[in-house]
């Protein structure tokens, strides 16, 4: 164990001999630095090691040989510890980054750059207030210094703005400090703790004003835009420092630990601080088009996140550390790895990003870092949220739970779409591509190795299972170290991987759990078939694509509400990537995004609220919830259950998303990834059952959300002119249908729910294919140009065919077991009136069937289709096993149901299924496919033969040899009955289909954007404008802290 | 409930069914037309036209065809008919005439009448006609909205009898003709027939064929045999869904006389209407039955 | 008594002080109103330590070491002023430097010409 004041005897003494060498020996200079920080980092690394692995414990360095208050005193544990290291890490790798702008400037930045790291770990270490004061101003006047090192001619008017906030800070802390030892005759903070400062006369205003101080260097709102307009103009490398060891590792530790002395009851001023900062920042941020703006509005946000943890530390209790470090660690290293990419984007713009495309492990970085910041597994931030919101809900500070997610939802948004832009936008005419020296790269790869680090080093501290040990999770991150393969070598690993998956699996799954296991992993399997389609290296696919099948696969067989949330995450942000893929689809997965990470927020609010503090919460244990919280927990589950089923209300995401995916992708994310969805409202029912709140059955209102999408999902597909999108709008219906079921709570219900999951997989993976490989062939996705395609793409005919009886539920195919069965189920309903709705939705499933086959395939042939070619091989074979898997489905259904059928017996006991024999009977009917097929397939094949026998002369004429009122049509185009195919309807019905809810969403995006555009004028860029903020700032927190 | 199964003696049965069904939709509907026809001072066709039809559409020798699904289309037709037929048994109480209807109940006959309607589609189609699809797109609209009375009539007496086998629906109606659905559930019965109305392709909800305006709608392109078979299911085919009908909501018929006379006063209302009004436009008839139809349903479904 | 009014004139710089670096614009102004508002902090600070009826905390044979906790002013307010007006002559510095260069620049020194970054 080093003595902490050699380390910062290290960072003084080699700036001094700095100073001393003569201004050539630049290269010897910049050695000493880099010698100095590292042995600092490499100190700093020998407490974490000490602490951590050898259990040491927290010193009190006293100097001068004497205890406090006579001298000072330096306070070393775990927390400084790692602060320390974070200090110093962050600034030798700055350093390392800054070489040759370290060169051109020469000796006297490198000594401010260790004065810099220096002062920062004296701030963490330092337990006496004025050293604090002493730190802090050489913080300040170095970070004026280096704020120099940009090339920014901004860079001068920031700084000063800088510096006359700074002055006030002095100002206010100097004031504080003095009436501070006055009234307690002490400097020491714990000292100050002791004496009860805050008791004492005058004492509580001098505590303010030093906290104050401190919260300034925090940059809350709306007292920050000088540092706004920093992170904007100084050096990437000095924003880095900045951002993660600056604000985000000594101010903040310098709060907290002045807290000490105000003690509990100025907790909740932190809180608010920190709220405010966290969602006003975030908020800002989302009209920013600035790189390095918004990675400070971000900044100021994460910092006032780390603030509200500080000042729920009263309930935190031990998590206190874990929690406050996960998301500090997180945003110290995902922000300055951002500020260093940062430095490699010839522009500031945020589409510029999209130079680092051409560079994938920059671009992993970036997406590791965005992660980070977000709080997704497997990341620290994430367990970190995860203890955070239980621990609020425990102590039933809902507010702040609310106000937390709201705005960790907004920062996701504009992050996301961010990360967007560089997936898919091109940069502007003209910006080269840059080539970062390696060194710089170096820097950029050791904070994502760093990050993964420490998801790692989380996972172990945290009291849940480590992510990174999940296989399936390890998996797909496998993947990213073979993306040099070949596409069809991946994709035989994919399906190998799925399918050893399932055999692993398969005797571990209850019936229930098989039917989801068999779609998802069989499932998912038959449809990477598909994918042996793709050439090259298809970059990023297969990580994606695992990612997605690895959250499936752990969501259904997670227990803790833990493992199930993670699941989810995985599978949300999987999907994400594997929708952005698409060649328009930036929008649209972005709104996915939101939709999903919303639900996400929602689900992770219910299960905290479920758990009421506990580590450990079994999903199981829903049902032994109570009220007046059950209900509420209910419907927090339930809607964000529904954002995935795209239930309508939350629908808006799913058409563009499930229409613009590749064709591969869309089977994958309607098929399969909706029935997570459904996998959780059927967790929901058979455990929480029925739920009342204001008197209002949550089931009933269930009932209606599913009977409404089923039709407005149904109606809407019949107006679409794009085929995919029109599968997709069907899909919204069909879940539609299952969330019917599960609402009906009752035994046929689930099975009804369970039969269109597997339906559904079946056939909408076979016309998203279907339809996929003909958009393929045509270039086109829109139905009208289409036409007369069914001798020329037979095969993919006969999928659609099937697919679309199989759909409409028209017997002898398996939707109509499926029809069969809702019908056997309403019976026993008690909620009536959304029977009526769920009614029309029907028959209106016809309307759109019949549009898709038919303005595709029949009709008129289009001049330039002439010579197309059936569908690609690859793409149909998966689609010829679906039409024999929906044959054997049709026939024999017990196959798959009849297990499962009795397993929910335990949960709704009688008004099963009766199997034997050939014939399915129920308590009220009856059906007997078999039977069906055989006497449907008798007299069809009877009539044929005659048709034949009768009609065997009968001669093919050409396309346009038809009856056309003497005159003969001369252009497919004009022809081709199939543009507005339903105008009638749309006359009588069209009212239903206004966009109400997409205008609803959109007005509070707008809201949102335009709110923040006129909010953020305050920053006018006037350095007096910046002090009367803060100094309005400070008036607001003394009436809010110590009241009027 | 179990149903009986199969045996062997039943395709007999089900082709005498067959058999005497298609000859007495062929002169009914020929009769009703010609009570139409009379109604409008018109003299009317004779009785046995559709079987000169038939016959004159098997022997006409130009055979043309547009592709797999147009030939296939009439056979789906028919198929569909003769189908929904045989699911449903004819006469209460005779195994002889109970048909298939041990292969399901009666979703399988409300889902079924879609097989039809549905293959028929597709092959005119193929056709390339644009009348074809015109008047595909108005069948459907249409059929979306008068489905809906018809489906929530049948779930009201669902519930009322607790049961979707037929058989025992008819069953609960005997002894007498105050048991019968039209009178122990009037409102289901005025939405279901308010429904039929809509199906029964007579004014004021034909302009699906729409005779004036567009040629014949989805047959157009058909001709000769296809249109023969086409025509045997139009026989087949009203008469199977009155069957369905005179189950669920008149007590169903014990024996033929009673089935012939039950299906023909069934009948009789939409040609009783169907003279009466002018014809609606498709979303006009959609209108109309949500407005007028899809609430007597409701409250049905509600009063039960 | 001394100290009552050396804490209030040390009040009245720093409002003094901060009145002129908020409402003048030019930026020597401002900073000449910083120093003004740092004086008068350094002044309360010395007048918050300030002990009536004692003598210079410096060890002779006037206060002998035993008798020096009831005798001397706490030496430790008047070491921090010390130390305070170093960092502030500091900063002071540096601010000068920085309108020194600000005025090279744009050849103005009127704070709101330096509004670029802003939103």
């Amino acid at each position: 164990m080093v003595n902490a004041l050699i380390l910062i005897a290290l960072g003084l003494g080699a700036a001094f001999l700095i100073g001393l060498l003569p201004s050539r020996w630049r290269g010897l200079a910049y050695a000493i630095t880099l010698a100095a920080l590292a042995a600092m980092a490499a100190i700093a690394g020998g407490w974490v090691w000490y602490f951590a692995m050898e259990g040491g414990q927290a010193l009190e360095i006293h100097t001068a040989g004497t205890p406090p208050p006579f001298a000072v005193a330096l306070h070393l544990g775990m927390a400084e510890a790692v602060l320390t290291l974070l200090v110093t890490v962050t600034s030798l790798l700055s350093a390392i980054y800054l070489k040759d702008t370290l060169h051109r400037l020469g000796r006297r930045a490198m000594a401010v750059l260790l004065i810099l790291t220096m002062s920062l770990a004296g701030i963490i270490l330092t337990r006496d207030l004025f050293n604090l004061y002493v730190f802090i101003e050489l913080m300040v006047i170095a970070t004026a210094g280096l704020v120099l090192l940009s090339a920014s001619r901004f860079a001068l008017g920031a700084g000063f703005k800088y510096l006359i906030i700074s002055q006030l800070v002095s100002i206010l802390m100097l004031i504080g400090l003095i009436f501070a030892y006055h009234a307690t005759g002490t400097l020491n903070i714990d000292g100050m703790a002791d004496a009860a400062l805050i008791t004492r006369q005058g004492g509580m205003l001098a505590f303010f004003l030093l906290f104050i101080a401190m919260l300034a260097e925090l940059k809350p709102f709306p007292a920050n835009g000088w540092a706004l307009d920093l992170y904007e103009s100084a050096h990437p490398a000095f924003s880095a420092i900045l951002s993660s060891a600056i604000a985000g590792a000594a101010a903040l530790y310098a709060v907290d630990k002045l807290l000490l002395i105000g003690g509990t009851e100025w907790l909740p001023v932190a809180t608010a601080v920190g709220l405010t900062s966290f969602v006003a920042a975030n908020l800002l941020a989302l009209p920013q088009d600035k790189d390095r703006r918004l990675l400070g509005y971000s900044s100021i946000g994460q910092v006032g996140l780390i603030l509200v943890v500080i000042g729920q530390q009263d309930i935190l209790g031990d998590d206190y550390l874990f929690i406050a470090g996960g998301i500090l660690l997180s945003h110290a290293v995902a922000k300055a790895g951002l500020f260093w990419l940062s430095g490699f984007i010839p522009e500031q713009g945020l589409s510029a990003w999209s130079v680092l495309r051409q560079r994938p492990l920059l671009l992993f970085g970036f997406v590791t870092f965005i992660a980070m910041l977000t709080g997704l597994p497997p990341f620290p931030g994430f367990y970190a949220k995860w203890e955070l919101m239980g621990a609020l809900a425990d102590a039933d500070r809902i507010g702040v739970m609310i106000l937390l997610l709201f705005a960790a939802l907004v920062e996701a948004a504009y992050l996301f779409r961010w990360f967007g832009y560089v997936i898919k936008r091109e940069p502007n005419e003209g910006i080269a591509q840059p080539r970062p020296p390696l060194r710089k790269c170096l820097v950029v790869h050791s904070a994502t190795a760093i990050g993964w680090g420490l998801a790692w080093v989380w996972g172990e501290l945290s009291v849940h299972a480590n992510l990174l040990h999940a296989l399936p999770l390890l998996f797909a991150l496998g993947f990213l170290l073979i993306e040099g393969l070949p596409a069809w070598l991946k994709n035989s690993v994919a399906i190998a991987g799925l399918l050893a998956w399932f055999w692993l699996s398969y005797p571990g799954y209850d019936p229930m759990q098989l039917i989801f296991g068999a779609v998802i992993l069989v499932g998912g399997a038959l449809i990477l078939l598909a994918s042996y389609h793709a050439h090259g290296k298809r970059i990023g696919f297969y990580p994606s694509a695992m990612l997605m099948y690895a959250g499936l696969a752990m969501l259904i067989v997670a227990e803790t509400s833990f493992q199930f949330f993670a699941a989810w995450e995985l599978l949300t942000i999987g999907s994400y990537f594997l929708i952005l893929r698409g060649k328009h689809s930036e929008p649209h997965a972005l709104s996915y995004l939101v939709f999903s990470l919303g639900g996400a927020f929602l689900i992770l609010a219910g299960f905290s609220l479920a758990a009421q503090g506990a580590d450990i919460f079994l999903v199981s244990a829903l049902s032994e919830l109570s009220e007046p919280l059950a209900p509420w927990i209910f419907a927090l589950l339930a809607i964000g259950f529904m954002t995935k089923t795209a239930a309508i209300g939350l629908h808006i995401w799913l058409p563009g998303a499930h229409a613009e995916a590749e064709t591969d992708v869309s089977p994958m994310v309607s098929g399969i990834l909706l029935k997570a969805g459904v996998f959780g409202l059927i967790t929901l029912a058979l455990t929480m059952g029925k739920q009342q709140l204001f008197g209002i059955e949550l089931t009933h209102v269930m009932l209606w959300i599913g009977a409404l999408s089923a039709l407005i999902g149904n109606l809407l597909a019949a107006f679409q002119e794009d085929a995919k999108r029109l599968l997709a709008y069907s899909s919204i219906g069909q879940m539609g249908y299952a969330l019917f079921g599960i609402a009906m709570m009752n035994h046929l219900g689930l099975l009804m729910a369970l039969m269109f999951v597997i339906n559904h997989y079946i056939y909408k993976s076979m016309l998203f294919l279907s339809v996929g490989g003909i958009a393929k062939r045509t270039g086109t996705r829109d139905m009208y140009r289409m036409g007369g395609l069914i001798t020329l793409m037979p095969l993919s005919f006969i999928a659609v065919l099937i697919g679309i009886i199989a759909v409409s539920g028209v017997p002898p195919l398996s939707g109509f077991g499926g029809r069969w069965i809702t019908y056997n189920a309403i019976i026993d309903i008690e909620t009536r009136l959304p029977l009526v709705i769920l009614f029309l939705a029907g028959p209106i499933a016809f309307l759109y069937l019949f549009r898709l086959i038919h303005t595709i395939f029949l009709g008129q042939l289009k001049d330039e289709h002439r010579k197309l070619k059936e569908a690609p091989f690859w793409i149909l074979l998966p689609q010829m096993i679906f039409v024999v898997c929906l044959m054997i489905f049709a026939l024999v259904p017990g196959l798959a149901l009849r297990h499962v059928d009795n397993y929910i017996n335990q949960f709704y006991p009688g008004g099963g299924l009766d199997w034997a024999g050939l014939t399915i009977t129920s308590q009220y009917g009856y059906w007997a496919p078999i039977p069906i097929m055989v006497v449907v397939g008798a007299i069809f094949a009877t009539l044929f033969l005659w048709l034949v026998f009768v009609n065997r002369k009968a001669q093919k004429v050409k396309q346009f040899n038809i009856v056309f009122a003497a005159e003969r049509p001369h252009r497919p185009e004009t022809t081709h009955f199939a543009w507005n195919f339903f105008a009638p309807y749309r006359k009588a019905l069209g009212f239903l289909t206004e966009p109400y809810v997409t205008r609803f969403w959109e007005t509070i995006s707008e809201a949102l954007h335009s709110g923040a555009d006129l909010t953020r004028r305050i920053y006018t860029g006037n350095g007096q404008t910046y002090a009367i903020h803060l100094l309005a700032f400070v008036v607001a927190v003394y009436l809010l802290g110590v009241g009027l | 409930m179990t149903p009986s199964s199969f045996e062997w003696i039943q395709i007999p049965y089900a082709l005498l069914t067959l058999f005497i069904v298609v000859n007495f939709g062929m002169l009914l509907t020929a009769l009703m037309q010609k009570i139409g026809a009379r109604v409008g001072r018109r003299h009317g066709i004779p009785i046995w036209q559709n079987y000169a039809d038939l016959i004159k559409n098997y022997a006409l020798r130009t055979s043309i065809t547009h592709g797999v699904m147009f030939y296939l289309g009439p056979v789906f037709r028919l198929s569909g008919g003769v189908g929904l037929l045989l699911f449903v048994p004819t006469i209460y109480g005779s195994v002889m005439f109970a048909n298939f209807s041990f292969a399901g109940d009666l979703i399988l006959a409300l889902y079924f009448v879609f097989f039809g309607t549905l293959g028929m589609a597709l092959g005119a189609g193929e056709s390339g006609h644009p009348y074809s699809a015109i008047g595909i797109t108005r069948g459907l609209s249409q059929v979306t909205a008068a489905e809906l009375p018809f489906a929530l009539a049948v779930f009201a007496i669902a519930l009322q009898y607790q049961t979707l086998s037929i058989t025992e629906i008819v069953a609960a109606q005997q002894g007498g003709v105050s048991n019968w659905t039209l009178f122990t559930n009037p409102l289901a019965v005025t939405a279901a027939m308010l429904g039929f109305l809509g199906s029964m392709m007579r004014p004021p909800f034909d302009v699906v064929l729409a005779p004036q305006e567009i040629p014949i709608g989805p047959p157009t392109e058909y001709h000769s045999s296809y249109l023969a078979l086409m025509q045997t299911n139009r026989a087949i085919f009203p008469i199977a869904k009155i069957v369905v009908y005179m189950n669920l909501f008149f007590g169903g018929a014990a024996s033929w006389p009673v089935f012939f006379f039950k299906v023909f006063c069934i009948y009789m209302v939409s040609v009783f209407v169907g003279v009466v009004f002018p014809r609606f436009r498709v979303e006009q008839s959609i209108r109309w039955f949500l407005v007028w139809a899809v609430p007597i349903g409701v409250a049905a479904i509600l009063l039960v | 008594m001394m100290a009552e009014v050396a804490m209030a004139t040390g009040f009245m710089l720093v409002l003094i002080g901060l009145y002129g670096a908020l409402t003048n614009r030019n930026i020597l102004r401002i900073i000449v109103s910083f120093t003004l508002a740092t004086t008068g902090v350094n002044l309360v600070m010395v007048a918050v330590g300030y002990m009536h009826g004692r003598t210079a905390p410096i060890l002779d044979e006037a206060v002998p070491a035993a008798e020096a906790v009831a005798r001397i002013i706490d030496p430790l307010p008047q070491a921090l002023v010390l130390t305070a007006i170093v960092i502030g002559l500091g900063v002071t510095t540096l601010m000068l430097a920085y309108a020194y260069k600000l005025h090279e620049s744009k050849g103005s020194l009127d704070i709101t010409k330096f509004t670029e970054l802003k939103w």
